[in-house]
């Protein structure tokens, strides 16, 4: 008999199991990832050279004019694109997900098949399906708000720098409200019917069952769709350059960091593109998306257990 | 008062029908045990009682006022649900505060009630807990204490201790049972255990079916089963079950061969039997006795004994091979393959027709006055 | 009188949900309808359905004419399906390994494996160019494809780990008790048991590879290598103001995902909602 004490032999099977993909995602996520971060903190000469510049990159992204300007536009944009989601998208994702979760509710499956089918689609297939929609020239929309008497109010939405970028960010509500409907929706099925019925028999009238017990039992649900709704709109880029291309019209009045990014990196027109650059855009990009995280974590996660059935 | 009377109940839920006409009359004050085999709509009939569902036709009365229509909270009833329901995200407090806060009630009077029945409950010094910080006794007095705040006219429980492990259902059994006595209001309560029925109940009520079987005290039910479901549904183990021939019909008696050829008088009410009848007479296992002194006896082989130490159970073969057990004392030295000879008295036997009604029984266990029954439980309880 | 007042709330709630139903399908719808459409029918009466007078596919023929739809499918079907394959491979047996072996460094390689699931790998953009063409994979589906393997593998460690951690200990250890190897226990009695969960993880997968713009644009635009996604792109930003081709190439990019989603909308809900995805 071995003595067992004498150290186990090599463990080839964990290393077969784990060896494929790690190596990928080790090297084409976490290094690039950590390359990103590294390449922002140095200067790329007209050579092709690096060298290391310190927090140069940063500080010419936040305070020089000519970086920090469009910078904290595409941070602004992408702070308005974010409110709209989290204002207009949640909640109607909740309300549908509420109606949807009406006890015997007849052909809800088929509402919840259809309501969700925008979101299974491309981004750039449903930003060039609004963009005909709300185009002048076919007029459907117009057409359509002529019919309700609204035909003052019309306009070329997506050309107006006043409000392209907020037509951008309902054009997206419209496509991703699915998401916080489906997971709000399977967080009402899983409260037991038996806690809906003592709400009843307590004596609450559907409101109060509401706001009193399903509305705290989902909350953890609600914080999760909020940070999901947050990484992905910091990361947006394909509704915005499907519409308005890479330069995010009229006059950058839609660029978010994800055009910034794109446009800094490759170069756009007369802008020449830097990788050292788009590095340091890619990694204020990360810390953004990494502070939203924690504060998450931070106020959310920690009180989960609060609310476990 | 809370009376509490339903006239020809019906619900079905789409086509299917789940209680087919249900009539029951509740005093005040009484505590009636609703029983039967799972699926056979006691849950329904519950819900349909604290109005959480419409009921399709009839009539529904809760202290003489019709309540068809009328929302759950306004009916003066509370509800305990099998798994508590309690709120996981508000303390015992909360939980036990909310059905006041929604209708409006004051803070100090929530305060006094809640801190009261708390106290009724031993439960006083769990006010700040979240339900998942409890155990399983503890969040069962704490859905009780979310029923008592409110008052209500009529209690309804759905299998309220089938949470619990078997000595904490005892005792909660027992406190129940002191509960009522102190509260004096209506219960309606819904289990699978024969002995939480027959201990708690004024009154059983025996469904099957979607249909009520019967209803009586539990000594009725117990000595006087009107049919053979209701026979073989209460008492543990079962009744035993023996097909039988009418052989010989006389005013107070009835001579019958059973199945293994043995021959067997019963004490019923004869009228209406004919010779030759098919019947099915029905014995207890604890009235089965190892004597074979006894009036009749049975001869059996044993297939296997089961010793639960101060009683054992026997299960038994007849000669033409009917099943049957029977309970002896635990003394009994009775081993697997030996034939025994099994004998009973004739008054305790139980007789039903062929449509498995039962033919009245004349000699043994008389139905008693409410006041022997007080004492006879009493006794049980002890 | 409260069976009335249900009614009217059941009534209420159909309304709502089929307002915002018709909302959600009406743009696609009148897409789709206009695709078959001649260009003057689009122009005159975009709501009505095409008849025999205005109907037309001459879109379709441009479309099919002028660039190479099939291959751009092909391409699409070539990288998300070889994509989905290794990400359910490695992924399970990634999920297996931190699961079921305790190893030195366990806590830490769950840990990077679960930063993945939050932070877009997009971020690497810079980097990721670089290595490609350091690789020589530029203008390849194979870069797609490692780079999609690498987005697609968090999410399914996450979702199968929780799979594996349900299956009973006794299975793994009979088996073990047989002498049967670790790599045989994986194949021969795991994945057949989370196979249900692959599939939940290999929607999930595939939706964003299929849908992708950005990495396609950056590490494979060039002709004869573009998904479908970039394809429409690109041919819509060339034929913009022929409309008859710009809806018909709509329209045959939204019609195979639609008839896939109708077919396994059911699975891909239930996965939603099982709680899988928590
Ligand atoms: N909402 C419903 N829709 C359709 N059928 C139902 C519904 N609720 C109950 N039923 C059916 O009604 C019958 C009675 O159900 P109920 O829950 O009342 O049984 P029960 O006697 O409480 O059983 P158990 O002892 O198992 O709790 C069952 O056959 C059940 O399938
Ligand atoms: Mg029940």
């Amino acid at each position: 008999m071995t003595k067992t004490s004498a150290g186990k032999p090599f463990p080839w099977h964990i290393l077969f199991f784990l060896g494929p993909g790690l190596l990928i995602y080790f090297s084409v996520s976490v290094y690039p990832l950590l390359d990103t971060l590294r390449l922002s903190f140095f200067h790329e000469s007209s050579d092709g050279s690096l060298a290391f510049a310190g927090l140069a990159n940063f500080t010419k992204l936040l305070f020089d004019v000519v970086w920090s300007e469009p910078f904290w536009n595409a941070t602004w944009n992408n702070l308005v694109f974010f409110f709209i989601h989290m204002l207009v998208q949640n909640p109607i994702g909740l309300l549908l997900a509420v109606l949807l979760s009406s006890p015997k509710l007849r052909l809800s499956g088929t509402y919840r098949t259809l309501i969700f089918m925008p979101t299974m689609l491309s981004v750039v297939i449903i930003g060039f399906v609004w963009q005909l929609l709300l185009s002048p020239l076919w007029g459907i929309t117009e057409n359509f708000m002529w019919n309700l008497g609204l035909e003052d109010y019309f306009d070329a939405w997506l050309g107006k720098e006043s409000s392209a970028l907020v037509t951008l960010a309902f054009i997206s509500v419209w496509q991703f409200v699915g998401i916080p409907m489906m997971l709000i929706y399977a967080a009402l099925l899983s409260i037991p019917d038996e806690l809906s019925d003592a709400s009843v028999v307590d004596g609450a009238n559907p409101w109060q069952a509401f706001f009193y017990i399903k509305l705290p039992l989902i909350l953890p649900t609600i914080g999760m769709v909020s940070i999901l709704t947050f990484v992905a709109n910091f990361n947006a880029f394909e509704l915005v350059y499907t519409i308005k291309g890479a330069l995010a019209g009229p006059n950058y009045s839609t660029d978010i960091m994800g055009t910034l990014f794109y446009r800094t990196f490759f170069g756009f027109q007369l802008q020449e593109g830097s990788l050292t650059m788009g590095a340091a855009v890619a990694t204020l990009m990360f810390l953004v998306i990494l502070l939203g995280v924690a504060l998450y974590l931070f106020f959310f996660q920690r009180r989960i257990k609060r609310f476990q059935l | 008062m809370a009376d509490l009377k339903l006239t020809d109940v019906k619900k079905s839920f789409g086509n299917v029908a789940v209680l087919h006409g249900i009539d029951l009359d509740i005093k005040h004050g009484e505590f009636v045990v609703l029983v039967g085999a799972s699926g056979c709509g006691k849950s329904t009939l519950l819900r349909l009682i604290a109005g959480l569902d419409e009921i399709t036709s009839g009539s529904m009365e809760i202290g003489g006022e019709e309540v068809n229509g009328i929302a759950p909270a306004k009916r003066g009833i509370a509800m305990v649900f099998q798994s508590y329901a309690l709120y996981p995200h508000m303390s015992v407090f909360k939980n036990m505060a909310f059905g006041l806060k929604v209708t409006g009630s004051d803070k100090a009077s929530i305060q006094k009630k809640v801190e009261q029945a708390a106290k009724t409950l031993g439960i006083d010094h769990l006010l700040k807990r979240l339900p998942r910080e409890l155990s399983g006794g503890q969040r069962q007095r704490v859905a009780i204490g979310r029923a008592i705040v409110r008052d209500p006219k009529v209690f309804l429980f759905d299998e309220p201790l089938s949470n619990l492990d078997a000595a904490l259902r005892v005792q909660t059994r027992v406190e129940i049972g002191k509960l009522h006595k102190e509260l004096g209001a209506t219960i309606v309560y819904v289990t699978h255990d024969q002995v939480e029925a027959m201990t708690l109940g004024d009154k059983i009520v025996v469904m099957n079916a979607g249909r009520i079987e019967q209803c009586g005290t539990p000594l009725q039910l117990y000595q006087h089963p009107q049919t053979l479901f209701v026979a073989g549904f209460i008492g543990s183990p079962k009744m035993n079950f023996i097909e039988g021939i009418v052989k010989h019909i006389s005013e107070d008696c009835l001579v019958l061969t059973l199945s293994d050829g043995t021959i067997t008088k019963a004490y019923v009410d004869s009228s209406g039997c004919n010779l030759d009848d098919v019947v099915t007479f029905g014995i207890r296992p604890e009235h089965l006795t190892e004597d074979s002194s006894a009036d009749v006896s049975l001869l059996a082989t044993v297939t296997l004994v089961e010793q639960l130490g101060e009683a054992s159970y026997l299960y038994l073969t007849l000669a033409d091979g009917t099943e049957m057990v029977m309970r002896t004392s635990g003394e009994s030295t009775t081993i697997i393959g030996e034939q025994v000879e099994v004998g009973f008295n004739p008054e305790s036997g139980h007789v039903f027709d062929a449509d498995g009604g039962a033919l009245t029984r004349l000699r043994a266990g008389n139905t008693k006055s409410v006041a022997e029954l007080a004492q006879i439980k009493a006794q049980l309880s002890n | 009188m409260k069976i009335r007042h249900d009614r009217a709330k059941a009534l209420m709630v159909h309304a709502v949900l089929l307002t915002y139903t018709l909302i959600a399908l009406f743009p696609i719808w009148v897409v789709i309808i206009n695709a078959f459409k001649s260009r003057k029918a689009i122009f005159n009466d975009p709501l009505a359905l095409p008849t025999a007078d205005t109907f037309s596919i001459v879109g379709f023929e441009e479309v099919l004419l002028r660039s190479e739809f099939d291959v751009f499918f092909s391409n699409s079907m070539i990288v998300t399906l070889t994509s989905i394959f290794f990400v359910l491979l490695f992924g399970a047996m990634i999920a297996w390994a931190l699961t079921e072996y305790k190893f030195k460094g366990n806590l830490l390689i769950a840990v990077l494996v679960a930063m993945g699931i939050m932070i877009p790998i997009r971020l690497g953009t810079v980097s990721i160019l670089q290595l490609m063409s350091d690789l020589n994979l530029v203008n390849t589906l194979t870069a797609l494809v490692l780079v999609y393997i690498a987005q697609g593998l968090p999410l399914a460690v996450y979702i199968l780990s929780e799979f594996i951690r349900q299956i009973p200990k006794d299975l793994k250890e009979a088996a073990r008790c047989d002498g049967v190897g670790e790599i045989k226990i994986f194949f021969a009695i795991i994945v057949p048991l989370i196979k249900p969960a692959m599939a939940t993880v290999a929607v999930f997968t595939m939706i964003p590879i299929w849908n992708d713009l950005w990495f396609p644009l950056i590490l494979a635009p060039s002709e004869g290598n573009q998904t479908i996604t970039l394809g429409v792109q690109q041919f819509i930003g060339q034929f913009v103001t022929d409309w008859n081709s710009v809806l018909a190439a709509l329209t045959l990019a939204i019609l195979p995902i639609l008839v896939l989603y109708l077919i396994f909308s059911r699975q891909l809900i239930r996965g939603l909602t099982s709680g899988a995805v928590k």
